[in-house]
């Protein structure tokens, strides 16, 4: 490798762990050394372990079984004192956990006939002010929730929709040809800033959200990366201009936006739209033969992430140099 | 790459996929193609191997890849993660220490988990805010309108009672308000404006932890915005920061925002902010965003004229930053107290560099003593005492009132001393001048340009060429946007003293702006530029004794020595800077600038051979080949084996046309390095222009001087530009490429004197012509030419090619002038040996060109020739 190589950002597995269940979700505890991995187990029950990083190794501090596959889980609707633990499972219910008594949900409801598949909170973590709130997405694809009070949601079709909750209505909708895997707002304590939407195909697109076109929408650049499903994108917490995605193919792609010199301009008759960016590789590694279904990264590390793969294994890495990009 | 490609594809086929000829798999080719497509799809097959495996060959197209497209996504290849044997070991160590570290601050805090939580109540209900629904986030007034609505819909069966109590008025203005909310609701759901963001962050019950986690998070968010461009999202985020947690980095940033938005004051306030936190952190941050700030500051200043006080000092505080950090820094190390220093600093603001030049007379030297010590003051008051004693007393007092930053109050102090000084009748010029010089400086600061300069060139003509009125009038002149007249003034300042770098950036900056306002020829317009006499110059290399000619009264012997160490290493760093301008604009091409940046680094610095040849390249450029040779005279008088000063020494020489010089340069270039091609091409040249330029200066001698343009074809020149040169005398002969446009009256005087003599002549000339398809050339040649004699000039040698030319030229040059002639020609041209050859090759096209010559000799018919004549050399024509 040459050396201008070793400036980029390397990606580093500091632990990995295997697993007896399929992972499905894996999360790290605000404010701490330790994660969460939850998934199914094999006889159809849902998992749920808590792990410690400790010396370069992952030790299970506790773990639960539940009645239901838990396919999802969040902490951001709670607050830093309390962390609480918001889960989506199979069933369609919504539990909200305590961890340190772990038995029975703090809360839960029933919210979907069927499986949760996505599950985003705001208000929590010292994200965002104003009442937590948690928005969770069944069979018809993903959601997330965001301080302007919008949620976007995914479908399988291709289509994304950006939902006003202050007027209850339908803002945007536009669609990416391919069913829609994973969406994220970069920062949901911001105005809305870009949104970053994964596909089916192994594309992934990038919106600029600061300026809506009335007919054009939100400017947008698409990749192409992974030569696979991409399932998960997730912003780095401490910088939204870098994020990373994980591919079908057991890949992990660290990107970054860069902004045009002109975020904005006129059309021909005078109405505000949006240029898009372009995205950059920072780094691209290869960890598994088998898809990477979920990524966290650490709020409170920079740097430090998590990965669950389909290979029933857990991976904590460390991405070096993310001061520099 | 058409042809090669269908012959590669006749020869070996192409690949399966993409169908790309086998031929291309081939080092040459990756090696020439510039397609970047088309070598993904090489690299493709090659990977894939179905064409065979060539591990090499691979590589190789991958580098030409990375090289033509650095970022093709063909070069995306999997890797496995990186491991410790990527890093080096210290690297590797702090990767896993940090970690580890992060771990164990984190287990600690879990071990005390009241550290993270407040206490009993960690989150009281009255804490939370209230649960959002869809309408309450709606604005105030439709909730209002809402229950008006609801209290309408009450009111609308209304009984007898009611409508007694019914205000029509009322009820009207009721209907407009609903109206106007109605409208502003359209606009609402039309387009929701974005949330405004709060400047403050609601705190309580916040552990400190918490707080540092939220105010991070906030400053985060303000990074990213700057990052994007949006300087008051930015702006925002780091109050929220600063209102959770005032931090110095906060601060800063936001400073740093806020001189994007152009909000000069409040930067400046952060800024002090900053430096009230972090006062150690003062040199390497908050200096540069400051000095910024006062410098966008000053030029609000140009633009508005009231805050021109500020303006002028300011700017110059800025241009004087990198002086007063080492002002800050040795401040520092006297142990002064550096607060106070800090503050001063701000509000002095035009001491920066004066301190660098040992000024003791001025306000400033209450303001030196801050670094200097009290050396200086005493120096002051030592050397006021010169004065008489009332004056002196007045001056102290200006002084003072100065130096607490009351400029208006101490006007009328000099102002006194002055008059007291005229009334005494004292002729001390020297004191008069100064106290002017103050006073001007007082003006300067309040704002009052014009009285500044009227005092300026009081205290100039008591005192020539002194420093500051010379100094400050330019800062007047410059807010007064009289810039010819300023940047006369600095350059004066520069002879002076070459290391004020103020002046310097001064005089660069106004260079712009003339050039902007008067284009490339700013420079005629400008006022002669004095010249000012050795003995008041300071600061050359051997100026230190100087000094004290102009300034007897310099503080103490070692604020001397250090000033003098600190001008020596200004000039080193100056030396540098100016080269490095200089080099800059030779790459752009702005030859020029950068002789003027190089003459000033050899004003710094004689001994530096890179310069003189650097200039030496430039001269060359600009065809000053005498100034250019001269330049490499000199580096080869001090380094005489300098292969660049040889070689341009060579150039330089061609260029003034004396080639066996340049022959003798060149060879030398070639015995110190055989491998220089730029040198050979040249040798090759030149020697080729010796052997003509025999002939043809003797031939132009006899003519006489006649100008003419030459157009050198000197593509393998090292640079690869193409030179044109202009008004260059004619006594030399042009290499056979010069053709073009030189051609046409070269060949005719040639001719007039060499034509006739014999067909071999005739023959190279109209080869030549034929080379460079002039046809206008071509037409003179045969305007010369005695139509009888073209047989026996051809002889044998007439070509299809010469023939085409001939009909254009008569067609379209000749013609018009003299038809008689052009019927000679063709009646003679058909006499010509081989012309029946010629003919019978001709093409359909070539034969309707001869065609219209034809018809339009018919058209223009007269009495040189009868149309019987010309139809029957038609015939012979076969048309």
């Amino acid at each position: 490798m040459s050396a201008a190589g070793l400036e980029r950002p390397q990606v580093v597995v500091h632990a990995q762990q295997s697993l007896n269940y399929t992972v499905f979700d894996c999360k790290w505890v605000p404010r701490s050394a330790r994660l969460l991995c939850l998934g199914s187990a094999p006889r159809g029950t849902g998992v749920l372990q808590l792990y410690e990083l400790r010396g370069g190794r992952l030790l299970l501090l506790s773990e639960i079984e539940k009645a239901k596959p838990i396919k999802c889980a969040t902490f951001g609707a709670a607050s830093l004192q309390q962390r609480h633990l918001a889960t989506g499972d199979f069933a369609g219910s919504l539990s909200i956990w305590n961890l340190e008594a772990p038995e029975i949900p703090v809360y839960s409801v029933k919210g979907h006939k069927e499986i949760i598949n996505s599950i985003d909170g705001v208000g929590g973590l010292g994200i965002g002010e104003g009442a937590p709130e948690i928005v969770t997405g069944s069979r018809d694809g993903n959601a997330y929730n965001q301080e302007e009070r919008v949620v976007c949601a995914g479908y399988d079709n291709g289509d994304i929709k950006l939902f006003d909750l202050r007027t209850m209505s339908l803002r945007w909708e536009t669609n990416i040809k391919n069913g829609v895997c994973s969406v994220e707002f970069d920062r949901k304590d911001v105005n809305m800033n870009k949104l970053v939407a994964t596909s089916l195909e192994g594309k992934f697109h990038v919106f600029d959200m600061r300026t809506q076109h009335p007919t054009k929408g939100f400017a947008s650049v698409s990749e192409k990366a992974h030569k696979s499903t991409i399932w998960q994108v997730r912003h780095l917490p401490q910088n939204r201009d870098v994020f990373m995605t994980s591919g079908g193919a057991g890949s992990l792609h660290l990107w970054k936006y860069e902004y045009p010199a002109q975020r904005s301009k006129k059309d021909s008759e005078g109405a505000e739209m949006g240029v898009a960016g372009s995205v950059s590789l920072l780094q691209n590694v290869t960890l598994s033969t088998q898809p990477i279904s979920s990524l966290d990264w650490s709020p409170d590390k920079k740097g430090l992430c998590v990965c669950g793969a389909f290979d029933q294994t857990v991976r904590v890495l460390i991405v070096t140099k993310l001061n520099k990009v | 790459m058409g042809d090669e490609s269908i012959m590669y594809s006749l020869d070996q086929g192409t690949t399966k996929t993409y169908q790309i000829p086998i031929g291309h798999l081939d080092y040459k080719f990756i090696e020439k193609c510039t397609d970047v497509q088309h070598l993904e799809k090489i690299l493709r097959v090659l990977r894939s191997g179905e064409e065979g495996c060539y591990p090499d060959l691979t590589l190789f197209c991958e580098k030409r890849i990375e090289h033509l497209a650095p970022g093709s996504r063909v070069l995306r290849k999997d890797k496995p993660a990186a491991t410790a044997a990527d890093f080096t070991a210290e690297e590797w160590e702090t990767i896993n220490g940090e970690l580890m570290s992060w771990v164990a601050e984190m287990n600690e805090d879990d071990n005390k988990p009241e550290f993270l939580k407040t206490g009993t109540l960690h989150e009281g209900q009255d804490n939370l805010p209230p649960i959002r629904c869809s309408s309450s986030c709606l604005p105030a007034f439709q909730n209002e309108k809402f229950q008006n609505k609801q209290r309408n819909k009450k009111n609308i069966p209304r009984d007898y009672s009611e409508w007694d109590k019914f205000d029509v008025e009322k009820e009207c203005s009721k209907i407009d308000e609903s109206s106007e909310e109605n409208n502003s609701k359209a606009r609402f759901v039309s387009r929701p404006p974005p949330p405004l963001i709060e400047k403050q962050v609601n705190t309580t019950g916040m552990t400190k932890k918490e707080k540092i986690f939220i105010a991070t998070r906030e400053k985060e968010k303000g990074n990213e915005a700057f990052a994007s461009g949006d300087y008051v999202e930015a702006v925002t985020y780091y109050a929220r920061s600063i209102s959770i947690l005032p931090t110095a980095a906060a601060y800063n940033n936001k400073a740093q925002a806020e001189i994007k938005l152009q909000d000069w004051d409040s930067a400046l306030q952060d800024c002090e902010k900053v430096l009230d936190m972090e006062p150690s952190n003062v040199k390497e941050i908050v200096l540069p965003v400051r000095g910024e700030a006062a410098l966008g500051k000053a030029e609000m200043g140009n633009a508005q004229r009231k805050f021109h006080s500020k303006g002028g000092g300011s700017k110059l505080e800025d241009r004087g930053t990198q002086k007063q950090k080492e002002s800050t820094e040795s401040g520092l190390k006297k142990g002064t107290e550096e607060k106070k220093s800090q503050k001063t600093d701000h509000e002095g603001e035009a001491n920066g560099y004066l301190n660098s030049n040992q000024t003791s007379e001025s306000p400033e030297a209450g303001q030196s003593s801050r670094s200097h010590g009290a050396g200086s003051l005493s120096a002051g008051a030592a050397h006021s005492t010169s004065l008489p004693p009332a004056a002196a007393k007045l001056k102290s007092e200006g002084n003072e009132l100065f130096k607490s930053g009351q400029f208006g109050e101490a006007v009328p102090k000099y102002s006194e001393a002055i008059e007291y000084v005229i009334s005494v009748g004292e002729r001390s010029p020297d004191d008069l001048s100064i106290l002017y010089s103050n006073r001007a400086a007082c003006y300067l600061k309040g704002g009052n340009c014009s009285d500044c300069v009227q005092d300026c060139n009081r205290a100039l003509e008591l005192q020539p060429f002194s420093l500051k009125p010379l100094l400050r009038r330019a800062m007047a002149y410059e807010s007064m946007e009289r810039y010819r007249q300023a940047y006369v003034d600095y350059k004066t300042v520069l002879q002076i003293d070459s290391s004020i770098q103020a002046a310097n950036d001064s005089v660069n900056r106004i260079t712009k702006t003339l050039i902007d306002q008067d284009g490339s020829s700013w420079r005629e317009k400008l006022p002669p530029i004095p010249v000012v006499p050795i003995a008041a110059q300071l600061n050359r290399w051997d100026g230190g004794n100087f000094t004290s000619e102009v300034k007897p009264k310099s503080p103490t012997d070692i604020n001397k020595e250090e000033q003098l160490q600190m001008n020596r290493e200004k000039g080193e760093e100056k030396f540098r800077t100016l080269k490095n301008e200089g080099n800059d604009f030779v790459k752009k091409g702005k030859y020029d600038e950068a002789v003027n940046k190089y003459s000033e680094c050899l004003k710094l610095n004689t001994k530096d051979c890179t310069i003189y040849t650097n200039r030496a390249l430039c001269y060359l450029k600009l065809h000053k080949y005498e100034e250019a040779k001269q330049d490499c005279d000199h580096v080869l008088q001090i380094e005489d084996c300098n292969i660049k000063a040889f070689y341009r020494r060579a150039l330089a020489y061609k260029g003034l046309q004396i080639y066996q010089a340049s022959v003798d340069d060149l060879k030398k270039v070639l015995l110190i390095d055989p491998n220089v091609l730029e040198a050979k091409k040249e040798l090759e040249e030149i020697t080729q222009l010796l052997s003509l330029g025999g002939v043809a200066v003797a031939d132009c001698q006899q003519k006489q001087r006649k100008k003419i343009t030459i157009q050198e074809v000197t593509d393998e020149q090292e640079e690869g530009q193409l030179e044109t040169a202009e008004d260059v005398v004619a006594d030399n002969l042009s290499s056979k490429e010069a053709v073009q446009k030189c051609v046409p009256s070269r060949t005719c005087e040639k001719l007039t004197i060499s034509e006739p003599s014999n067909a071999y002549d005739f023959g190279q000339i109209v080869n030549a012509v034929n080379a460079s398809k002039d046809q206008s050339a071509c037409a003179d040649l045969l305007t010369i030419t005695d139509p009888k004699k073209l047989p026996v000039l051809l002889s044998n040698k007439l070509e299809g090619e010469i023939f085409l030319i001939f009909i254009q030229s008569l067609a379209h040059y000749i013609l018009g002038k003299d038809p008689g002639l052009v019927y000679q020609h063709l009646f003679y041209l058909s006499k010509a040996e081989r012309f029946k050859v010629v003919l019978a090759l001709l093409s359909k096209n070539e034969k309707e060109q001869v065609q219209r010559l034809f018809d339009l000799l018919t058209e223009n018919q007269n009495h040189q020739y009868s149309l019987e004549e010309l139809d029957s050399l038609k015939k012979v024509y076969e048309l």
